[in-house]
């Protein structure tokens, strides 16, 4: 199987507010897939629903498990980090460490001591007495120390400066991923892993609007600046957004053969942040 | 049951002593530092003569005495143990399936591959079994010292101290029928403690609330429909009259715990903590 | 049915408190019994302040007879006054 995540038409309703509202979704294996959508678009209910958090409705497979039968099966294959902070404060550094080495059995020990020995959290202290960076790097450090399937990552650093954000990343990148493990992030921040990405997904109201690998991003998506004099040719191949740029008009084109477009102006290829935009507003006009 | 998996419960339960060591380890740490405290006050305010008398007494009351015999004396010395234990099970059990789902911290432990069946059970076990022991210790701990003062003050009063080795010795039987006493006693409250886990997984807030005001209305339901009251008197035997499987003595040990009762009380029980377990999914 | 049961945290609220209730009931009906209600009671000992101060005023008197009152000062009351 090359995905390892599969969801067809995923509902969840809470109360008459409707969270997901038939999302679509794989992901294939050894990507890093972000998940990217503005506040309460769904996105944390979509992760949920993988690791079997929350119940949904429709059809859905991770790691070729089920994730609502059997959880604790499931997280032998699969790690989670949500928010910041969410590690119980009372414990101490090394009661975690030491509760995930007696119900884990993919944990190393040793992997998670090397990593922690490079950051200064010291073990003796209560999770509340630690910063939220180091609160965040406490847990990468676990998780970074069980060898898993897939790693789904749900804001992880939300609420973090940028320094620990970036040293985030970077380990992220440079330690944990080796091109067969597959990570899932959400944020709703999209520049800042803009580059770690292979696969793409925006969420928006509960649905997914665009579902796109990184590489083919620049053949999908064209934006161009428009000369004055050409916008009435421009306005006719049907661009899924508009914007004004330096007093020119800026249109993104989905699915366009460049051709058609070179003559309108300069070309290029939209940045994530502008395409998100772009998506977004299609879909709220539309 | 293979290695991991005892090793995995294990560590569930040292997770659950670690989170509430203010109930398991605090609380009848206090008691025991009151009764101390009280004890010493009180043979300050006496006279010297006097406290020898008393002393003496106590001597020859337990003197050449089967500690069996003369241990449910130092079973009603526990009694403000037992009261504490009571009142920190009813604390833990209704916080304990809701507080980590108020801190979020949850997210980390369901991220963890341990089962909510085996988390669900955890907890039982800790208040049967683990929490019991906590209390024990705590009890052995104040009548070491309190036997220790006791000699002291025997040796300067000239006083024959055979009697309180005797004394000792009835009082550390006692702690085995007091463990004996707490365990047969949660599993004879195995519904109430059912009842409490199952609220403490569904409410979303205020699950003490929920579980008293289920409880009223179903109580109400029950006689209005049936016009019997066997879920109020079921509670006033299950709840309000814990001491009533107390264990004095080997021989009752087996027949309170399997009779009709006992083990209708474990079906029903069970039934609630299904629920309980099932609830664990809802985590939001 | 495992799914509907599932489905709410109400439905399965309720659904737990249903079988609770069918299997308390139901047993309720058939043993027909009423709940056992026992109170508490102390048949061990009864260590009062009179039989201190007996004890007290006879120390004072008696040295060697002290095998002797001891047995008259215990109290193992094992009547079962309730």
């Amino acid at each position: 199987m090359t995905n390892i995540v599969e969801a067809k038409s995923l509902r969840k309703n809470y109360g008459s507010f409707t969270a997901l509202d038939g999302v679509d979704l794989t992901i294939p294996r050894g990507s890093i897939s972000g998940l990217i959508g503005p506040n309460g678009a769904g996105k944390t209910t979509t992760l949920k629903a993988l690791i079997g958090l929350c119940d949904v409705d429709g059809e859905l497979m991770v790691a070729g498990r089920d994730p609502r039968v059997a959880r604790h099966k499931l997280m032998r294959d699969v790690c989670f980090i949500a928010d910041v902070g969410i590690l119980p404060k009372w414990l101490k550094v090394s009661n975690v460490i030491d509760y995930v080495e007696a119900v884990h059995p993919r944990f190393d020990r040793k992997k998670a001591e090397k990593f922690l020995s490079t950051t200064d959290i010291p073990a003796k202290k209560r999770i509340k007495e630690l910063s939220k960076g180091m609160v965040t790097q406490l847990h990468l450090a676990i998780v970074m120390a069980i060898e898993v399937q897939l790693l789904v990552l749900d804001e992880p650093t939300l609420g973090l400066d940028i320094i620990y954000r970036k040293e985030f990343y970077d380990r992220l990148l440079n330690d944990y991923y080796d091109g067969n493990r597959t990570i899932i992030i959400s944020t709703h921040q999209v520049e800042e892993i803009e580059a770690l990405l292979s696969h793409l997904l925006f969420i928006n109201k509960g649905k997914i609007v665009l579902d796109a690998l990184m590489a083919d991003l620049s053949d999908m998506y064209t934006e161009v600046l428009v000369d004055p004099d050409m916008l009435a040719q421009a306005d006719a191949l049907g661009p899924i957004h508009i914007r004004e740029l330096l007093g020119k008009k800026s249109y993104t084109f989905e699915s366009v053969a460049k051709d058609q477009l070179e003559p309108l102006g300069e070309l290029h290829t939209p940045t994530v942040a502008d395409l998100f935009v772009a998506k977004l507003k299609e879909n709220r006009d539309g | 049951m293979d290695k991991f998996a005892l090793l995995q419960f294990y560590a569930l339960a040292k997770r659950e002593v670690l989170e509430h060591r203010n109930l398991f380890v605090g609380a009848p740490a206090m008691v025991a530092l009151l009764i101390l405290v009280a004890s010493i006050w009180v043979a300050l305010q006496l006279e010297q003569a006097e406290l020898a008398a008393a002393l003496e007494y106590l001597a020859i009351l337990f003197d050449g005495l089967s500690p069996f015999d003369m241990a449910p004396f130092f079973m009603l010395l526990a009694i403000p143990f037992f009261a504490t234990l009571y009142v920190c099970s009813v604390i833990y059990l209704i916080n304990t399936l809701y507080q980590d789902r108020k801190e979020m911290s949850v997210l980390f432990w369901q991220s963890m591959p341990v089962s909510n069946l085996q988390t669900v059970l955890s907890k039982v076990f800790t208040i049967v079994v683990v929490a019991p022991i906590f209390y024990v210790l705590i009890i052995f701990a104040l009548y070491l010292i309190a036997m220790i003062w006791l000699t002291l003050l025997g040796i300067s009063n000239d006083i024959n101290l055979v009697g309180i080795g005797w004394m000792f010795l009835a009082a550390l039987t006692s702690l085995l029928f007091i463990y004996i006493s707490a365990f047969v006693t949660s599993l004879w409250l195995l519904p109430s403690m059912g009842w409490l886990l199952l609220f403490s997984a569904f409410a979303k807030k205020t699950p003490l609330l929920w579980a008293a005001g289920v409880f009223i209305l179903v109580g109400f339901l029950e006689d209005f429909v049936f016009g019997t009251q066997y879920l109020a008197n079921w509670v006033e035997s299950r709840a309000a009259n814990p001491n009533q499987y107390f264990i004095f003595d080997f021989q009752s040990v087996f027949e309170k715990l399997f009779n009709y009762d006992m083990l209708f009380g474990l079906l029903v029980g069970s039934i609630l903590l299904a629920g309980a377990v099932y609830m664990r999914r809802f985590i939001d | 049915m495992k799914n509907i049961i599932l489905r709410n945290r109400y439905t399965l609220l309720l659904t737990t408190l249903t079988a609770y209730m069918a299997v308390l009931v139901a047993e309720g009906a058939i043993t027909g019994r009423e709940a056992r209600i026992v109170d508490f009671e102390n048949p061990f000992f009864d260590l009062s302040v009179n039989n201190f101060e007996q004890f007290r005023e006879s120390r004072n008197d008696a040295g060697d007879d002290r095998r002797a009152e001891r047995q008259g000062d215990r109290r193992i009351d094992e009547d079962d006054d309730g």
